[in-house]
């Protein structure tokens, strides 16, 4: 067995505990949440619904009883509180525990505190289907289902293109970053120029990149928790592997890792999670990068932790940012992109300021 | 175990997992999106008659209960056409920015809000993020929109909440006339539909009488630049394909952007002090006035500016494709362009 340096083991030490406690915070963020939205619902009728729903409408026969109802009705009601604010709280967690996981494992991939999941630019390929959708009217009738499948072809084709990359004899690590950024400029360069000749499609768009949750549909929440359970459950498998690359790929090789295969398996796993994330919300910024290192700093650098533990904080972060905009600006559906960022950049600052010069990627 | 152990490998485990995530991923994914089938959606009250099946703008095909009561209206310009075709009473519910946003009037003039009697309680957020729980709690018997909501977002109320969503997206005045006729037929309005289509037609028929006229005196058309914007370095204005650039034409103007590549170009200060347009009509309205535009380019240098032909109009005349840009926008354009008791 080989010892490794105390350096290494202290900055990685590893409290399994914490995945617990950010799960059951998790949990009682999604059991509040439904009590937030834009319209009034009190909370009592809240839960009631929520219970009469759940048991298939045995509990509490009229859930709406005593409470003011809006000109829908209770029925209008049982459709806001069930179908449009749990879909949304739901895909809230399933996306943001996709980019968490996402960006926890290309910051372990890349050894680079600065990488998430669009650094690659995925994102970029995902507005671009997304704008061939809304510039070619492409599917007009059923542009729910279209679009989102577009932007995912267009993020899970560039990611191809990395892994393209990546096999090559010229895949380091380097040459990926920066294959990433360059693609990204360039699905950036045409993407401007194909809305400059379409200012319709533009607006269109905009929906799309400021990134919302609003999709309220149980078939979407559906496709998205598939996709994310699966590849980012098989992400979480690799933390041995990526705690062995953060010691060089030489040293990973001669412990038994074939870096440049798992690299790869890494990155195609995480392009999945990813396309599958944003496919459905749109862009959603700060939260890959800002989840892995918060669970760093709360229960050290292992990967084994940090994987699972990005899931989780990344969807507590997209859940709690959907339920401060509301409590901030009531009655107003905010883009959620722009409030994760607006509510992830301090954050973040604090984070890397809080312990001045020390390394939240636990390697010297 | 040390973090780096290699006898701590769990290949094992990673062979069986894949497959056994996928089954539980799809197990769980089917039963989420079971839930969806299984949903209790609101019926709409008062039920409407005989559903009608027709086609919207961007070629949807949208079967839609006849004569509903409760319409939600997204976007300025539908408001406009169900109020001139008396269809007021019908509209529960029109697009707006949230309360803390600006509301109604980030989406509706002044003048628009008193003429129509909207309040915030009809708000429907369209913007930034379209707001769904404010749209069902209105509980509409159908939608009228412009694509000022994504038309992703409008195909997830039709198919998810049952709720039949017309996109009324006119890309020519001649649409404009259509979309009202097919208002009509929707909402059996056909004599209100029938008069105000007949008014857009001699409207439009009067302008272009007014044009053939100056064509056969060999009377040139002035030049005009219209603008909706000026920065530093140009002026906004529109380009082929757009209403502006329609109205312009209509209104027997010579547009200094009528060959422009873009549909909605800058024009560099430079290329305005080149043609130096007889007529500088800037748009107004919603927070733009006559000081939007004095810090472009050469503004001061301009024959319009010194001669006092650089006229304010209101910017939803260039914009809003309704019955108003053609009833009030295109006469009122036709004065500026041709002052005199020929116009």
């Amino acid at each position: 067995m080989v010892t490794p340096p105390p350096r290494i083991a202290r900055a990685s030490g590893r409290r399994p505990w914490v995945l617990g406690l950010l799960l059951a915070l998790l949990g009682v963020g999604v059991f509040f949440s439904p009590i937030l939205g834009t319209v009034a619902v009190s909370p009592e009728t809240v839960l009631k619904i929520l219970l009469h729903q759940a048991s298939g409408g045995t509990l509490f026969s009229d859930p709406c009883a005593g409470g003011s109802v809006p000109a829908s009705g209770c029925a209008g009601l049982i459709e806001i509180v069930w179908d449009a604010r749990l879909s949304e709280i739901m895909l809230a967690v399933v996306v943001g525990a996709g980019l968490g996981i996402s960006g926890g494992t290309l910051q372990g991939v890349f050894r680079n505190p600065l990488a998430d999941p669009f650094l690659l630019g995925i994102s970029s390929g995902g507005t671009l289907g997304a704008a061939v959708v809304v510039v070619f009217r492409i599917g007009v009738s059923e542009q729910n289902l279209v679009l989102p499948l577009f932007a995912f072809v267009g993020a899970i084709g560039t990611g191809v293109v990395i892994l393209i990359a990546a096999r090559s004899r010229f895949g380091s690590v380097e040459t990926l970053l920066l294959t990433g950024v360059a693609l990204s400029s360039f699905l950036s360069a045409v993407l401007a120029l194909l809305l400059l000749y379409s200012p319709t499609g533009s607006l269109q768009v905009d929906f799309w990149l400021l990134g919302n949750l609003g999709s309220l549909d149980w078939t979407q929440d559906g496709i998205a928790f598939g996709v994310v359970l699966v590849a980012g459950t098989l992400l979480a498998t690799y933390g041995r592997e990526l705690n062995l690359l953060q010691l060089g790929p030489d040293v990973a090789q001669s412990l038994g890792v074939d870096s440049r295969k798992v690299r790869v398996r890494l990155l195609l796993l995480a392009s999945v999670t990813t396309a599958a994330a944003v496919a459905f919300t749109g862009i959603i910024g700060f939260v890959g990068l800002v989840s892995p290192h918060v669970v760093r700093r709360i229960a050290g650098s292992d990967y084994r932790i940090v994987l699972p533990g990005a899931a989780l904080v990344g969807g507590g972060f997209l859940l709690a940012a959907r339920d401060l905009s509301l409590i901030a600006f009531p009655g107003t559906l905010l883009p959620i992109g722009i409030f994760t960022s607006f509510a992830g950049a301090p954050f973040f600052a604090y984070l890397l300021f809080r312990r001045r010069g020390a390394s939240t990627m636990g390697v010297p | 175990m040390h973090l780096h152990d290699p006898s701590s490998t769990s290949k094992p485990l990673r062979q069986t997992l894949p497959l056994t995530l996928l089954a539980v991923g799809l197990i769980v994914a089917a039963g989420i999106s079971v839930v969806g089938v299984s949903t209790y959606y609101a019926v709409r009250p008062g039920s409407p008659s005989g559903p009608l099946t027709i086609t919207d703008d961007l070629g949807r095909h949208v079967t839609v209960p006849l004569d509903p009561a409760r319409v939600v209206v997204l976007g300025p310009s539908i408001m406009d056409s169900m109020d001139r075709l008396g269809l007021r009473s019908h509209v529960v519910g029109v697009d707006c920015y949230a309360s803390t946003l600006g509301g109604l009037s980030a989406d509706y003039s002044p003048n628009q809000i008193a003429l129509w009697n909207l309040s915030s309680s009809m708000c429907v957020q369209t913007g930034p993020t379209f707001n769904v729980e404010q749209l069902l709690a209105l509980g509409p018997q159908l939608v009228l929109a412009a694509t000022i909501v994504s038309v992703a977002a409008v195909e997830q109320i039709t198919q998810t909440y049952q709720i039949p969503v017309v996109m009324l997206q006119p890309a020519t005045l001649t649409g404009v006339i259509l979309d009202d006729q097919l208002l009509g037929e929707i909402f059996g309005a056909s004599a209100a539909s029938t008069s105000l289509v007949d008014t857009l037609e001699l409207t439009l028929s009067q302008a272009a009488s007014f044009q053939d006229n100056l064509t056969a005196n060999g009377t040139p058309f002035p030049t005009v630049l219209v603008t909706y914007y000026a920065d530093g370095s140009g002026y906004w204005t529109f380009g082929p394909g757009t209403f502006g650039q329609s109205l312009v034409e209509l209104a027997s103007g010579a547009s200094i952007s009528a060959n422009a590549t873009l549909s909605y170009p800058e024009l560099s200060g430079e290329q305005v002090l080149a043609v130096d347009p007889q007529y500088l009509v800037y748009g107004t309205g919603f927070g733009l006035n006559e000081s939007t535009y004095t810090g472009g380019p050469f503004w001061s240098q301009l024959s319009a500016t010194q001669d006092g032909r650089a006229i304010g109009m209101d910017s939803n005349y260039f914009t809003e494709p309704d019955p108003t840009m053609i009833l009030v926008g295109l006469p009122q354009l036709i004065g500026i362009l041709h002052p005199g008791p020929s116009a």
